[in-house]
């Protein structure tokens, strides 16, 4: 039986060989996922085991641990060094203060060296020790007014050692120091980003944060273990600090990474997953093709004694051949796409770390049962209808009756409507967790697809009509030919674009959504700003000078300035999302969504969000109790409400003039500016931009150039999105290069006929490339509309004040089409060509 | 045998035509120095016994199959000169063929089986004539059906009429009515001399049924790749007469 399946799957190679490459993308996708997945893990586990490779304690402010993005964490007084470092349990302690985005080298040319990507580091140094990471390369540790940094940038920069160095302070003024040397991190590499390191005075100095640190590494005394260590530590902290063992925040970075890695990796395995459930319907028409093809054969065999059983497990073994074949070149091909993907998300700044990729067993595992697995489901139901052959098929003469269409449509709707309902219990409903949410979308999705893909052939006959018309009037008899070849047989072209529609589908609901969040975007932006200006940190939208303000409205040219600082405060005794910023000028640049009182709220006023006020049972002229970063506390009177169309992404909101006196440091994250009446605007703007000449890392931008660097933004994740989703087209090329060969296989004797008549050979490759292009049309056609809808579906329901209106790209969806219409000429080709070269006379005489 | 008058253009004609398929020990020779006339406005029936090369001599008339040797024309064409490109059209303006089965293109109508090999050459034919065929083979009201909602019998009288819509030099029938019953077999047949009689068509049909030949104006019999017989005037008995001398 076995050796009867092998070499049924030899005699249709070329066939099998196409639908095992469409397994194959799915399962090198899957197999890729996983080893990027672990080799990235490996790699982050070892520098973070590199970086804290010294380190028996660490003492850090409690509720800190690394993990923020931005660095601007709860810091504290640099006392405690002294008095660790006095401990006989510790051997050594070193603070650290550091911060990303702060202060730039500057070169001869007076031009700041930055990276493009990755972000600029400040950070202090004492030069190498038993818990320090940074190594060094050439020179010595910076110490007074001296400065270390990458040679990267000193190359960049022009830098050498020895010689002075200008470096841009985070205020906008240079300072001259002398580089001192060149390091580098751990086992080598930054990722990209600049080191800018000075020792912790000097550095305190720079980022203004006098007397502070983030946090105190130390190393114990020979024969003290880390916990004993932190035991010694403990009674010597407020309670607002706390020491852990080194152990602990390498364990706690690793989850950090770990979790990212997670995320990241399911992603991929998430696009993994759809091709290969696209490549199911492949495998799928492949296996129904070929047995209808072979009943005569299965009869045969049926009528000299084989049982239905043994026809059944043929088509299961050539099957399973197939899948298994596929896991191997998968697993192989998964190197490659690992290594793929580190690179392009490599050039799209993202730099992973150099290591080695691996593969685990696990990995292997999976990889096996998911491509043999998905072969094997696939064939089921062909496999059941080789079984069901009788012995007598072999005598019938001529073509297979066509099966109605009865069982389909009553399959596809008890798949479809389930579908549909999981799809928006997942969407609208609360299926109760991410997981649980995003499984319903999954299966919702997979069964919706399944039930549309089935139902279709009820209609694609008809619709591949329509849209043959113009073909069939334009070129004539082979257009009529290719229209009626393309509705000839619904089940097969319904089965054959189900990969394109899925593929077009899910592309198109990416491009309904984008547009969507794009329109909304716009309408938030024209109605929430009125700053003729912003001025924010380009980057990732750090901290930056509060300076900048007072420098700005001293412009003759600016009419209002307010700033944004984001505060760490307590509100009657709890921590909250809150913001300052400068009320009196505030409402003029953007809409505060004040409700009631005034946004003018004053140092003696806050305001507060409606549904906080709602849930603390607050009303306009209560009074709360707050606490700011340096521990000053008093009691602010609320003046005014505000709603959800307020730009501020916050709970709370002070007065600026309040909070830079009670903050560290006079930071915001952004500002907004509004010109004179009546200076002209590109006057204004040139004003503006001196000013901030000295802030390198910041952005100056109006409503227009913002707008538009969202779009660039949103568009590029489309992109990437929509090119990941481009590998369903592949799959669905694969299974339209299929079907063709199968449909001119079977229509030979047709083919000779037509040949015979007087078509010539470009007549008929021409008339096999329009019914390719006629079939694509209908899957993509298809594809787009349910895009559409799902693409509607989302927005409807991710549907807060994010996402307010529906957008539909109708100039990306007509192209979508008919790059579905040239997918299916480019997949006709090699058939068209076969379909060409077929002898006359043989083809005539075929049975 | 034949009469053939010098002054009159054969409507096809074969020149010491020799076909071998495979070659060294294996090869067969289908068709052995073979020479004959197809004169215009004349029904021949090719008859012979199974590998006698009767459809072989047919399909290098045609322009399906290539000789070995020798020359093959239709009207004054010589077929070994033309690339497939002019062959192909000399088959769709010169040449009409109707085969035992699966004669129409499945996904058209009748009508539009009728009129193809025009429309393959981007023509609209004399639609006065092809209205006359229609007619004659009696298919007025089956034009917008589709090959599977007609009998046998139509199937084929729709494909003499495409024979003849695009009034070819000569129409070659390879077995025309092996698949027919034997009412709707004479009725093609008839058709088919009636093309003949009535509007001066050319026919040429390989058959091995004798009654079948007999409806023809000359009957050749083929055996060994030889023309070993050429009847005029044929009726059945006498063809049966000569296949069983044939035979045995």
């Amino acid at each position: 039986m076995l050796r009867l399946a092998l070499k049924g799957a030899r005699a249709n190679l070329g066939r099998l060989i196409l639908t095992l490459l469409s397994v194959v993308l799915g399962v090198a996708f899957v197999s890729g996922s996983f080893v990027l997945a672990d080799s990235l893990r490996s790699i982050f586990d070892q520098v973070s085991e590199d970086a804290f490779a010294g380190v028996d304690a660490q003492v850090r402010a409690v509720g800190n641990d690394l993990n923020s993005s931005n660095a601007e964490v709860p810091r504290f007084s640099d006392e405690y060094i002294s008095s660790i470092a006095d401990l006989p349990e510790a051997k050594y302690a070193e603070g650290g203060i550091f911060a990303f985005e702060r202060a730039y080298t500057v070169d001869a040319n007076g031009e700041v060296v930055r990276p493009t990507g990755p972000p600029v580091f400040t950070g202090s140094w004492s030069g190498p020790s038993p818990v320090s990471s940074f190594r060094i390369i050439d020179g010595e540790a910076p110490v007074g007014q001296q400065v270390a940094i990458d040679p990267i940038q000193a190359e960049r920069g022009g830098f050498t050692v020895g010689e002075p160095v200008t470096v841009s302070l985070p205020s906008g003024e240079l300072e001259t120091y002398t580089l001192s040397g060149t390091i580098d991190f751990g086992e080598g590499g930054t990722g990209g980003a600049f080191f800018i390191l000075f020792d912790l005075p000097t550095t305190q100095h720079v980022l203004e944060l006098e007397g502070l640190v983030d946090s105190i590494v130390v190393a114990a005394a020979d024969g003290v273990s880390p916990e004993t260590l932190v035991a010694a530590i403990a009674p010597v902290l407020p309670d607002d600090l706390e020491a852990v063992t080194g152990a602990v925040v390498i364990g706690e970075q690793k989850e950090d990474f770990g979790t990212f890695i997670n995320i990241f990796g399911n992603i991929l395995l998430g696009f993994a997953i759809v091709v290969l459930f696209v490549s199911t319907f492949i495998i799928n028409n492949t296996f129904a093709t070929l047995v209808g093809q072979r009943t005569r054969q299965y009869g045969l065999m049926r009528s000299i004694g084989a049982s239905g059983k043994q026809i059944m497990q043929m088509v299961f073994l050539e099957a399973g051949a197939v899948g298994f074949a596929a896991s191997g070149i998968g697993l192989v091909g998964g190197f490659g796409v690992a290594a793929g993907l580190k690179k392009l998300f490599s050039t799209a700044g993202g730099e992973f770390p150099e290591g080695p990729l691996e593969i685990r067993l696990r990995t292997l595992i999976v990889v096996v049962v998911v491509g043999m697995g998905v072969s094997l489901a696939s064939a089921v139901v062909p496999a059941l209808r080789a079984a069901r052959v009788a012995p007598l098929e072999a005598f019938r003469t001529g073509g297979q009756p066509v099966r109605p269409l009865k069982v389909r449509i009553a399959f596809g709707s008890a798949v479809l409507i389930p579908g549909i309902a999981l799809l928006c219990w997942g969407m609208f409903g609360d299926p109760g967790g991410t997981s649980a949410t995003l499984s319903a979308i999954g299966f919702g999705g997979a069964l919706t697809f399944i039930g549309v893909s089935m139902l279709s052939a009820m209609f694609a006959g008809a619709v591949a009509s329509v849209i043959g018309a113009p073909v069939a009037r334009l070129r004539g008899v082979t257009g009529q030919i290719a229209q009626g070849n393309a509705r000839r047989n619904p089940k097969r072209t319904s089965s054959t674009v189900t990969a394109l529609m899925i593929g077009l589908a899910l592309i198109s609901g990416v491009a309904v959504l984008t547009r969507s969040i794009l329109d909304s975007f716009d309408e938030f932006l024209s109605e929430s700003i009125s700053a003729d200006l912003f001025v924010f940190e380009s980057n990732q939208n750090l901290e930056f000078s509060g300076a900048l303000v007072d420098k700005l409205q001293t412009l003759p040219e600016v009419d209002q300035v307010a700033g944004f600082s984001p505060l760490e405060v307590r509100v009657d005794g709890d921590q909250v999302r809150a913001t300052g910023f400068d009320s009196v000028t505030g409402t003029s640049v953007v809409n505060m969504g004040i409700t009631e009182g005034t946004a003018a709220i004053g140092t003696k006023g806050l305001a507060v969000l409606d549904t906080t006020a709602t849930e603390l049972g607050l009303n306009l002229g209560d009074t709360v109790t707050v606490e700011f970063e340096d521990g000053f506390t008093t009691d602010l009177t609320i003046q005014g409400i505000f709603d959800d169309r307020s730009v501020i992404d916050a709970d709370w909101l002070f007065d600026r003039g309040l909070t830079r006196e009670h903050r560290i440091t006079d930071a915001i994250t952004f500002a907004g500016i509004t010109f004179t009446p009546g200076t002209d605007p590109a006057v204004a703007r040139a004003a503006v931009e001196r000013v901030t000449g000295s802030f390198p890392q910041l952005a100056v931008q109006d409503n227009t150039e913002f707008k538009q660097q969202a779009e660039d933004q949103i568009a590029q994740l489309q992109i990437v999105i929509s090119g990941l989703l481009v590998l369903c087209l592949v799959v669905a090329f694969f299974g339209i290069v299929n079907t063709m060969v199968l449909s001119v296989l079977e229509r030979t004797r047709e083919i000779g006929l037509l040949r015979a008549v007087g078509m010539t050979r470009r007549q008929l490759q021409s008339s096999v490339r329009w019914e390719a292009a006629i079939i694509s049309v209908f899957g993509a056609l298809l594809g787009v509309v349910l895009g559409v809808i799902l693409g509607w579906a989302s927005v409807i329901a991710i549907s807060d004040s994010f996402i307010s209106k529906t957008g539909i790209p109708w100039g990306q969806l007509v192209t979508f089409v008919i790059v579905g219409g040239i997918l299916g000429v480019v997949a006709a080709w090699f058939p068209a060509r076969r379909a060409a070269r077929l002898d006359v006379l043989e083809a005539i005489s075929t049975d | 045998m034949s009469t053939s008058q010098e002054s009159v253009l054969p409507a096809a004609r074969l020149v010491d035509g020799v076909k071998t398929y495979g070659s060294g020990d294996a090869a067969v020779t289908a068709l052995d120095n073979v020479s004959v006339d197809f004169q215009p406005a004349r029904f021949t029936a090719i008859m012979g016994p199974s590998g006698s090369g009767k459809s072989t001599l047919m399909h290098c008339i045609a322009g399906l199959d290539s000789l070995t040797s020798g020359d093959a024309y239709i009207g004054e064409t010589r077929l070994g000169d033309l690339k497939d490109r002019k062959l192909t059209e000399l088959r769709r303006t010169e040449v009409g063929f109707i085969f035992q089965a699966f004669n129409l293109v499945p996904t058209l109508t009748a009508e539009e089986n009728i009129v193809l090999p025009l429309m393959l050459g981007g023509r609209k034919g004399d639609r006065e004539w092809i209205d006359n065929v229609i007619d004659t083979v009696g298919l007025r009201d089956r034009l917008t059906h589709r090959p599977s909602e007609l009998s046998g019998g139509q199937q084929q009288r729709v494909a003499v009429a495409r024979a003849l819509a695009s009034r070819p030099t000569i129409i070659f029938a390879d077995e025309p009515t092996g698949n027919l019953d034997s009412n709707s077999g004479s009725e093609v047949l008839a058709f088919m001399r009636r093309a003949v009689d009535e509007f001066g068509q050319s026919i040429v049909m390989v058959t091995h049924d004798a009654s079948a030949a007999s409806n023809a104006h000359r009957v050749l019999f083929l055996n060994d790749g030889h023309i070993v017989h050429d009847m005029s005037d044929p009726t059945a008995d006498r063809i049966l007469d000569t296949m069983k001398s044939i035979g045995s």
